[in-house]
């Protein structure tokens, strides 16, 4: 790790302050990502801007047909959390997959959402349920906030500071982990809403992704054997030493079938 | 350089370390507590596994500075008064150890485990130990002395309530019905 | 409870990286990033500069040093005469660099911090040439030649063992030839402690003591003597717990001769702790074979012969770990089965890949892949049940001691017997019907079988020295130069020398590999030899200690040595009425005692049989079924050997279903270089072996053990991959080479399905 120096924010406007007036800042929630990147020397910040403890970006509610997640809030809260497992327990199950024990005690679902790994699994909810971003400047749809490999609608200096997930009639997340990094190899997340099912895609693709064709097959008829006839292009998958893109593009529409059968 | 202060297994330690010191590193050599160990380098191994508040972190993903005015658990206050942690029993008695450098990772997150869900199933077991790597043992005494300990810590808690005896007569009658 | 664990599981060990010297340097090294380059120039002006930087060292300094002879084992005599090339290995890389990782300069500093940030600054200048990571294309024409002029072709060695007219005319005349072409895949030892390694050199008589993480100082002293022409009594150990070995600990790594440069130079002890990222693309990588194998046999499916022809990939120089896969895939190579002829042509090849050396079976676990899928394969192709096949073709228990046309001796093993209890134990007729219930589920189930054997404990050391020492509180401190990286030594060796001496285990302590008794001679814990050889003689030194205990005792008691009788720690005389207990004889100082022996080989067989369950929708195996019976001599401690039994299995399970060191064909970078792309097993991946025992006390040790620490591996890997091809048999999907990953099980079920259906 190359030298830095670490900051602890007593707010979210100094910890914005900061990251404004040092271009070379970094914000550090819960460092799952960011910690073992500084450690390959992948990144060199001049500043560690740690929002963590911040209690304005903690805590879970449910209010009005949709729940609210602190940006700072941990895997394993979300995961346990007796409000998530009540109205979206789709999320908590998915929260619960995340990692590792230990990563779950320390990720945050705001850094996760923030630097959009394309086989993480929270964006997979995120994006399946139509949350919203909410930063310290905005709101951002989820369907506009995913753009691909690592690349968000963040702007320089904007932190994220909730999640709003609006409460589907039902949900499901099935995973195929990848089998070293236990990332998703392929995450699928189903979600009956009032606006219809969503089908978010994770660890597939270039970045997580809406697969539209399912969606309007299952509007049709929401069964598993309506996804055998979607349309889904092999040649947009990742492929890696891991997997094809062949093999990637049967696990979607099996992981699929396997949310649907969890509805 | 930052001062760090932490209350490691109940003694608060102090030190002016490098901002980009991690947690593991603040441990072994500024603290001399070897018994957390580093495996590798991208947070996959769970050798260095330590509680922070309460919870089993990964030591190596967490600078110490990020642990200023936390409680540290080590492997290395896990034993009280000389007597083992049943987790630490568990894991000698089941073999659930033969290198013994994954060990301490293991021992402590299987007390976070255990602390989470005092009677995990098989599955929420392995789920559990999902975070940490063993080379020597194959893990089915790992799985074994991890269920060992569940059920040591929980007649424990059954003898110091009393309970220990009530299940004890329901047992009983049981075995005699099966006979 | 292991007498190691007390100190285990409350953090108590001391691993290398846990060793400290006062006024001790750090050590950075600075790593090829390409896989095949000159080097035009090393400018360390900048990193020296660095705040904290004591010295930087090159390979100019190694050359200098005339640290460049790297040992090697690789003495077998050649086709044609030809002998091995073995190319000149600068401890640090001199001219030139051949694989990703190599390292080639060693910044030292005061801060393992100050020694990072300046290893950025030493700026090399390289002048790529083209990279050869695949074995065969290194033997290829126009391959780009690693070490010009000294290995040309970047041929090591080619080698040869058998018969090959015999099994020529034994296949002209066969009824059947089964083939194959396998690779055993190239795989990351991985234990769990990163490489570390402490020098303090002593200018007052040029000594170097070393911290460092090993399987016994005897074969590592003598290596690093050989690579730097320091004697081997100025070599010295201070040695603590070990974190896992399979063979990767063994060799003298040009790290650690490196830090011995840096040691003398600077004045100052000098540290060095591997990341597992460097350790990925530096310590030794096991296996890497390719295999082009048949088998003939006659019209009653009877063997005729067999024939295998090698590429063993050794990497970029030949490794201290080499002979073992020729070593013993020779020795073993008829496996289990009377083959009247045989035939191995070896080819060691170098390529700029990380270089290759002794992991778990080093040889045993590839030749008894070879064999067993070759048998199963013909057993399929021929239609006869695979345990029907093996059992038509074992050397008959009434063959043994049996004489191998590899030119080995078995001493014995009951196959037939074995075979039985494991068909039963495993409830082998009953597969048909569990097939049928996991196809009502979806899935695909396979069974698997491996017979095997396998020679283990006889080493290379001339001999076993171990000495034990009474002290008189009747404590017995155990000497062995031997050294357990799990392996429970403290225990095992602890337990032989209780049960001979009939004392209780806590008065007995094992010692390994201590400074003061580094004169003994013995082998290191590898290739499954310390209860053979070290605890053979811990047994004979108890039973020495005895006698001459006896005599002490009978000066004492005033009688003849043969009034005297020896019972649970103590020595009485009947003619006298008076005792005297073991400790009282070292009232007046301690009483040693030195025992040797010297053994052949052993040889530990057993039957796997495992079960599958693939769901072919996802390409994901399920081990539904693991069951063992082993016939691994006498045992001493079940607990341990039942350990030693499932890390092995596992090991190679994770070998078959995912574990694989990848490299990019044009750049030779490495693809698996971490634990985020690297398939380590995990929790659950096994959830249960059913093992038994089926002991026969082999004659060769005087304890009745036999060598047992790498069976497991040795036959899951092919009773595992003969599952897999099982389940996937009635599909006709062809052979396919580990790893039997998730998508590649989808990509062969999907593309025979795909076939199959047009």
């Amino acid at each position: 790790m190359y030298a830095t120096h670490y900051v602890k924010a007593k707010s979210l406007a100094e910890a914005a302050k900061l990251v404004a007036s040092n271009p070379e800042a970094k914000v550090l929630a819960g460092g799952m990502t960011l910690v073992p990147t500084l450690k390959q020397r992948l990144a060199k910040p001049s500043h560690l801007v740690d929002i963590g403890a911040l209690a304005e970006l903690r805590g879970i509610t449910a209010k009005g047909g949709s729940v609210t997640i602190g940006a700072a809030t941990k895997h394993h809260e979300v995961a346990t959390s007796a409000v998530v497992k009540k109205a979206i327990p789709a999320l908590a199950y998915l929260a619960g997959l995340i990692g590792d024990p230990q990563v779950r005690n320390l990720g945050t679902i705001g850094g996760s959402v923030a630097n959009n790994d394309p086989a993480a699994d929270y964006p997979a909810a995120v994006l399946g349920l139509g949350a919203t971003v909410v930063t310290n400047k905005r709101r951002i749809a989820a369907d506009d906030y995913f753009q691909g490999l690592f690349t968000t609608a963040l702007e320089e200096g904007e932190i994220i500071t909730q999640l709003v997930f609006p409460v589907p009639k039902r949900a499901a997340y099935a995973k195929f982990p990848h089998p070293a990094s236990g990332y998703a190899m392929t995450g699928v997340f189903v979600a009956q809403t009032a606006d219809g099912i969503r089908v978010a895609v994770t660890g597939a693709g270039p970045g997580v992704f809406r697969w539209k064709a399912a969606e309007s097959a299952l509007g049709k008829s929401p069964k598993a054997a309506a996804l055998e006839g979607a349309k889904l292009d092999a040649s947009e998958m990742n492929e890696d030493i891991h997997a094809t893109r062949e093999y990637r593009a049967n696990l979607v529409r099996v992981m699929a079938k396997r949310a649907l059968a969890k509805l | 350089m930052a001062k760090v202060e932490i209350k490691v297994n109940g003694v608060k330690k102090s030190r002016n370390v490098e901002d980009r010191t991690l947690l593991a590193n603040f441990l072994r050599d500024e603290l001399g507590l070897t018994g957390t160990h580093i495996g590798c380098d991208t947070s996959q191994c769970g050798c260095c596994t330590v509680h922070v508040n309460g919870r089993a972190v990964k030591s190596c993903s967490m600078l110490a500075v990020q642990a200023n005015g936390a409680e540290v658990l080590t492997i290395e206050g896990l034993a009280k008064n000389g007597r083992l942690h049943p987790v630490q029993q568990a894991f000698s008695e089941c073999h659930g150890l033969q290198c013994g450098f994954c060990t301490p990772g293991m021992i402590m997150t299987t007390v976070g485990i255990l602390k989470d869900n005092p009677n995990p199933s098989e599955d929420e077991i392995i789920h559990g130990l999902e975070g940490n790597l063993c080379r020597c043992t194959g893990y089915i005494n790992i799985i074994k002395a991890v269920k060992q300990s569940a059920k040591m810590m929980r007649g424990k808690k059954a003898a110091g309530g009393g309970a220990k005896k009530a299940k004890a007569k329901r047992a009983k009658p049981k075995k005699a019905k099966k006979k | 409870m292991r007498v190691e664990d007390a100190r285990l599981v409350t953090g108590g060990g001391k691993f290398a990286a846990d060793w400290n010297e006062p006024g001790q340097l750090y050590g950075q090294f600075v790593r090829s990033d390409r896989a095949h380059a000159e080097i035009v120039s090393v400018d360390t002006g900048a990193a020296r500069r660095h705040a904290g930087v004591k010295a930087v060292f090159t390979g100019a300094d190694a050359v200098r040093a005339g640290y460049v002879k790297a040992p090697h084992g690789l003495n077998f005599p050649g086709v044609n005469g030809m002998q091995t090339r073995a190319p000149d290995r600068p401890v640090l890389a001199n001219g030139k660099v051949r694989f990703v990782g190599e390292a080639l300069a060693l910044v030292v500093a005061d801060s393992p911090a100050a020694a990072a940030d300046a290893a950025e600054l030493v700026a090399i200048v390289y002048r790529d040439l083209p990279a050869v990571v695949s074995p065969e294309g290194a033997l290829g024409k126009g391959a780009p030649q690693l070490h010009e002029g000294v290995v040309p072709g970047n041929l090591a060695l080619e080698t040869e063992a058998g018969d090959a007219a015999a099994v020529e005319a034994a296949f002209a005349r066969a009824a059947h030839i089964t083939r194959l072409k396998l690779e055993v895949s190239r795989v990351a030892p991985n234990p769990m402690e990163p490489r570390a390694c402490l020098v303090r050199h002593d200018p007052a008589d040029g000594s170097y003591l070393f911290h460092v993480c090993s399987q016994g100082i005897t074969t590592l002293r003598k290596q690093i003597s050989t690579y730097t022409a320091v004697p081997e009594d100025k070599i010295r150990f201070e040695l603590g717990d070990v974190g896992g070995g399979f063979g990767q600990r063994t060799p003298a790594y040009p790290e650690y001769c490196a830090l011995m440069i840096a040691a003398k130079e600077t004045g100052r002890p000098v540290k060095w702790v591997s990341t597992r990222s460097e350790g990925f693309v530096s310590d030794t990588h096991g296996r890497a074979n390719i295999i082009d194998g048949a088998l003939a046999l006659d019209r009653e499916g009877r063997f005729l012969a067999m024939r295998l022809d090698w590429v063993n990939d050794m990497g970029a120089y030949v490794s201290p770990g080499s002979p073992g896969h020729i070593r013993n895939t020779t020795t073993c190579m008829t496996g289990v089965y009377r083959i009247p002829a045989l035939y191995a042509h070896y080819r060691v090849v170098l390529t700029n890949t990380t270089p290759v050396s002794s992991y778990r079976g080093a040889g045993r676990p590839d030749i008894a892949y070879v064999v067993e899928r070759l048998v199963s394969q013909a057993a399929a192709e021929l239609d006869i049940d695979a345990a029907e096949l093996r059992r038509r073709n074992f050397i008959p228990p009434e063959a043994f001691p049996y004489k191998t046309p590899t030119g080995s001796t078995y001493e014995y093993a009951d196959l037939p017997g074995l075979l039985d209890e494991a068909l039963r134990h495993a409830d082998w007729k009953g597969f048909e019907k569990r097939r049928a219930l996991s196809k009502k589920r979806g899935r695909l189930r396979g069974l698997g079988i491996s017979t095997v054997i396998e020679n283990t404990g006889a080493g290379q050391a001339p001999k076993d020295e171990v000495e034990l020492e009474l002290d008189a509180h009747g404590t017995v401190a155990v000497y062995t130069v031997s050294k357990a990286q799990g392996h429970s030594h403290e225990t095992t060796l602890a337990m032989i020398v209780s049960d001979a001496l009939e004392v209780p285990l806590e008065s007995i302590e094992v010692r390994q590999c201590a400074p003061e008794r580094a004169h003994l001679i013995g082998g290191h814990t590898g290739g499954s030899r310390t209860t053979v050889g070290a605890g053979s003689v811990c047994h004979l030194a108890a039973l020495k200690l005895v006698e001459q205990g006896r005599a002490l005792a009978a000066l004492e008691l005033g009688v003849e040595p043969s009034q005297v009788e020896y019972a649970k720690g103590v020595f009485r005389s009947s003619e006298s009425r008076r005792s005297i207990r073991l400790g009282e004889l070292a009232r007046k100082g301690s009483v040693s005692v030195v025992a040797e022996g010297k053994f052949g080989s052993t040889f530990p067989n057993g039957c796997h049989i495992v079960e599958v369950d693939i769901d072919p929708e996802t390409g994901a195996t399920e081990i539904a079924s693991y069951s063992t019976v082993d016939d691994c001599g006498k045992v001493i401690n079940h607990t341990v050997v039942e350990g030693q039994l499932h890390g092995g299995i596992v090991q190679g399970a994770g070998q078959i279903f995912g574990e694989h060191i990848v490299y990019d064909p044009d750049t030779g970078q490495t693809l698996t270089g971490s634990f985020m792309d690297y398939c380590m097993p995990r929790a659950g991946m096994l959830r249960e072996i059913r093992a038994e025992e089926r002991p026969t006390p082999s004659k060769v040790s005087p304890l009745g053990v036999k060598g047992m620490g790498e069976s497991g591996c040795t036959a899951s890997l092919p009773a595992l991959a003969n599952a897999v091809m099982d389940a996937l048999r009635p599909i006709a999907v062809p052979h396919l080479d580990m790893p039997l990953t998730p998508a590649k099980l989808w990509n062969a079920v999907h593309a025979a399905r795909k076939g199959g259906s047009h």
